[in-house]
């Protein structure tokens, strides 16, 4: 592996995880924009803008982008969450130039009206798809009920109210706020011309001008709530639990992983021995989101709507235990192990490293190489999860249930 | 580059396939038994699912939990599942770690301790998923598709039934066990920074004395006529899935129709995304892919839209899944057969792709396909020979299932 980085006048950052190995090359440019960055009359606009990207600039139609991306035989795709927005390809390593073209060309986008307004049609079938996921809903009651006002919790496809009202003209005055190339990164990774790529983005993006993107980044306030959310077209409950937890740039951030993979790191954790081994929950799992300023842990678990209280207090009390007692070093040690090999197994392609070393440089500046990664995690101490545990971050979880509660005794 | 593939056959009927990756320190490997729903013993639909949950609860001299703490120990991602033909077990390391994590699947596969007590708690988990389809109508649609399309066992919801689920005994978990999880038939592949001499070695060792062989799996038996039912249910979206009889892996013909299916729906620019998404925006997603068994293949298709639009769309799917017959363009046939080889090629960097897509190509067609072998089949494809492959080959006898608050009209099925 070569780390490469490269700043533009304008500001836009190129940076590359180059490896020798690898038979195809990943490239993804990443703006630091998202539901978070929203007022309330624009929501959902970066998720819908990200859609409008791929409709064409003034070189290219809707029907060319889709066109230039299937003749090289591209794996791509975007994605928009509450703070990111990335545009990302794989290729083969000789479609470099022409993917780095057309991602580039694509974020200069028309936004022309008749595009605008079919496309408004998928976002609102998008939105209708996800109330179909309960899964989806609970996570999205929680995080705007745990963020109670911080714009943390600010819904990221918004909603089918707002995206009906919303106007092509608003559209085109977020984009030019939000993707100026200081506030953008293009990352490569894998088997890439390095020389070629920064003389090729200098040329297609280095006229791009500068904005003021910035954003107010603050806590949110963490409290102690419970919601529930009855629901009787559900046949079963859903269950979804926030705690602060540290931030992306917080060094503490490989212990908070370690603590959330013992506690619910899917087989093998606290939380699958307390509720799935003996079969009272379906899936009980905890994560760590790193964020800007703010992390969090997620706490999920679906079950049968008469065993609601009884996995409630099961999760309570796992996440209790935990917070009084701490964790054994053998736990510790397995999870940084499992931690480390996921991690390692996920650098095998090109693809698989884009949003980590992307992210990397977003939140931190800097790109960590991989067996650095690798080092910190097997680093992490018990000692440095009791220190997570000490400020009892679970007596401010928040709690969401959804589902045909009004069954649940 | 991609170094050769290496197959070994164990006297007892298990396959060993190997695929090095020398630049990786890391391995996956799946171990694949013909243990799937289709051959679930009758009126227990749902045992293969059993056994499968059950085989983790302790095997050889461990516990469940110190199994569970020696898989991850050695950093093992699990994964694998049941199927309608087979179940797999698989799991990625780091190479080193690769004979210690086999050892442990032996166990798994051949000695687990299936106890009595944790039954029951297993039984919860099946149930539950069960329960879990209603809320998921996307995955209902599927489970129900099939038992539309397969009369017979390949219907069966690999979940299982309720009633049969709460039939299945201690006595009948063990005996099923003993009776499918058999090395006759069974594939364990291997790709990654490994020796494929040193991987024959350690499965001679790990499995060289397992004997016997499963039930055969009988052969699938499609609907073979044109068929409508609609599934009612207050979804926010009408689902929408239709499948098609389509060719084996082993066919002639069978890349021929695989470039098809590229141009109808590879990436964006193909013909589904374009007429039913890009220019109407009646879905978010919209597919249509191959779905292959041994000696029979068929093609999925799926949309989802709000009810008001369900009309529409299906209209509009099943039009372009008949126009395909008209024949299709230079530039879609280099779209397609661009588009296929560049997954391909990055398939190849990923070893738990690997394994599992050479698990796959075993119990289909007995034998590994390189990238090179794919590479020349659909190299030998021609704009003239496809085209006369569709010609000859419309889609037909669709079997379309929907689901939501209101049916749609099926208009003109061939």
């Amino acid at each position: 592996m070569r780390y490469d980085q490269h700043v533009l006048p304008n500001g836009l950052t190129i940076v590359g995880e180059y490896n020798e190995d690898a038979q195809s090359v990943a490239i993804g440019f990443f703006t630091r924009t998202g539901s978070r960055d929203e007022t309330p009359e624009l929501s959902g606009v970066s998720h819908f803008l990200e859609h409008m990207m791929f409709k064409g600039s003034e070189r290219r139609s809707a029907e060319e982008v889709d066109l230039e991306f299937d003749a090289m035989g591209a794996r791509y795709n975007a994605f928009t969450s509450e703070e990111n927005t990335v545009y990302y390809g794989a290729v083969l390593p000789e479609f470099q130039e022409r993917l780095i073209d057309l991602l580039a060309d694509m974020l200069r986008p028309s936004l022309r009206q008749d595009d605008f307004d079919t496309e408004k049609k998928v976002i609102l079938e998008e939105i209708a798809m996800y109330k179909d996921r309960p899964q989806f809903t609970v996570y999205i009651l929680a995080r705007e009920t745990y963020h109670h006002g911080h714009p943390l919790g600010n819904s990221v496809l918004g909603s089918t109210e707002s995206i009906t009202a919303l106007q092509r003209d608003q559209m085109m005055d977020y984009f030019r706020r939000r993707y100026a190339p200081n506030n953008m990164v293009v990352t490569l990774t894998g088997k890439y011309d390095w020389n070629a790529a920064v003389a090729q983005i200098e040329q297609t993006c280095g006229g791009w001008a500068q904005g003021d993107s910035s954003r107010t980044v603050t806590e949110p306030d963490a409290l102690p709530l419970e919601r529930m959310q009855p629901d009787p077209k559900r046949d079963r409950v859903y269950l979804c639990a926030v705690a602060p937890a540290p931030s992306a740039q917080d060094d503490a951030r490989y212990a908070a992983e370690v603590l959330a993979e013992v506690l619910g790191g899917g087989e093998g954790s606290r939380l699958y021995w307390a509720l799935v081994h003996p079969g009272i929950a379906d899936s009980a799992d905890m994560s760590y989101s790193e964020q800007d300023g703010a992390g969090a842990f997620f706490v999920s678990a679906t079950c049968d709507p008469e065993r609601t209280t009884e996995v409630i207090d099961l999760l309570r009390s796992t996440l209790a235990t935990a917070q009084n007692d701490g964790m054994s070093d053998d736990e510790i040690a397995r999870a940084r192990r499992k931690l480390a090999s996921a991690l390692v197994l996920r650098a095998e392609t090109p693809m698989g490293r884009l949003v980590t070393v992307g992210f990397d440089y977003v939140y931190r500046r800097r790109i960590e190489p991989l067996a650095e990664t690798v080092d910190k995690l097997l680093a992490v101490a018990t000692d440095d999860v009791d220190a997570l545990l000490r400020p009892k971050p679970f007596d401010k979880l928040t709690l969401v249930g959804y589902g045909p509660l009004a069954e649940a005794s | 580059m991609p170094q050769p593939i290496q197959t070994f056959q164990l006297d007892n009927g298990l396959t060993v396939v190997v695929e090095p990756m020398p630049h990786l320190r890391s391995a996956a490997f799946t171990l694949l038994l013909p243990a799937g729903s289709a051959t679930d013993p009758d009126g227990q639909s749902g045992a293969a699912q059993l056994v499968n949950g059950m085989v983790y609860r302790g095997a050889g001299e461990r516990d469940a939990r110190a199994l569970s703490n020696a898989l991850d120990d050695l950093g093992v991602q699990r994964g694998g599942g049941v199927g309608v033909e087979y179940t797999t077990h698989s799991g990625a390391l780091l190479a080193d770690d690769l004979e210690a994590a086999l050892a442990l699947y032996a166990d798994i596969a051949r000695r687990p301790l299936l106890p009595e007590a944790e039954l029951d708690a297993e039984r919860a988990l099946a149930l539950q998923a069960i329960q879990s389809l209603n809320d998921n109508p996307t995955q209902r649609l599927f489970v129900e598709l099939a038992k539309v399309y397969f009369p017979g066992p390949f219907g069966r919801s690999t979940l299982g039934e309720v009633d049969e689920l709460q039939r299945i005994d201690h006595a009948a978990l063990q005996a099923d066990h003993a009776a499918r999880y058999q090395p006759g038939g069974g594939v364990l592949t291997v790709a990654g920074g490994v020796e494929p001499e040193r991987v024959r070695e350690i499965a001679e060792r790990l499995f060289g004395d397992w004997q016997g062989s499963p039930p055969p799996t009988p052969q699938p038996q499609a609907r073979t006529e044109p068929h409508y039912q609609h599934l009612q249910q207050a979804t926010n979206q009408t689902q929408i899935a239709v499948a098609y009889p389509s060719l084996t892996l082993d066919d002639p013909d069978y890349y021929h129709e695989r470039l098809a299916l590229n141009v109808l729906s590879g990436g964006m620019a193909s013909r589904l995304f374009t007429e039913v998404r890009t220019k109407r925006g009646l879905v978010y997603s919209v597919f249509a892919g191959p779905r292959l068994y041994k000696g029979l293949g068929l093609v999925l298709s799926y949309a989802g839209t709000q009810p008001e639009r369900a009309q529409e769309c299906i209209d509009v799917l099943l039009g372009e899944l008949r126009r395909v017959s008209e024949g299709v363009t230079e530039d879609e046939l280099a779209r397609a057969r661009t588009g296929l080889l560049a997954a391909l090629v990055m398939q190849g960097e990923s070893t738990g792709a690997r394994a599992s897509a050479m698990a796959s190509d075993l119990f289909l067609i007995g034998r590994p396909r390189s990238l090179d072998e794919i590479r020349g089949a659909v190299d030998a494809i021609t704009l003239d020979s496809l085209n006369r492959y569709l010609r000859q080959h419309p889609a037909h006898d669709f079997a379309v299932l929907t689901l939501g608050p209101a049916p749609v009209e099926i208009t003109s099925n061939v």
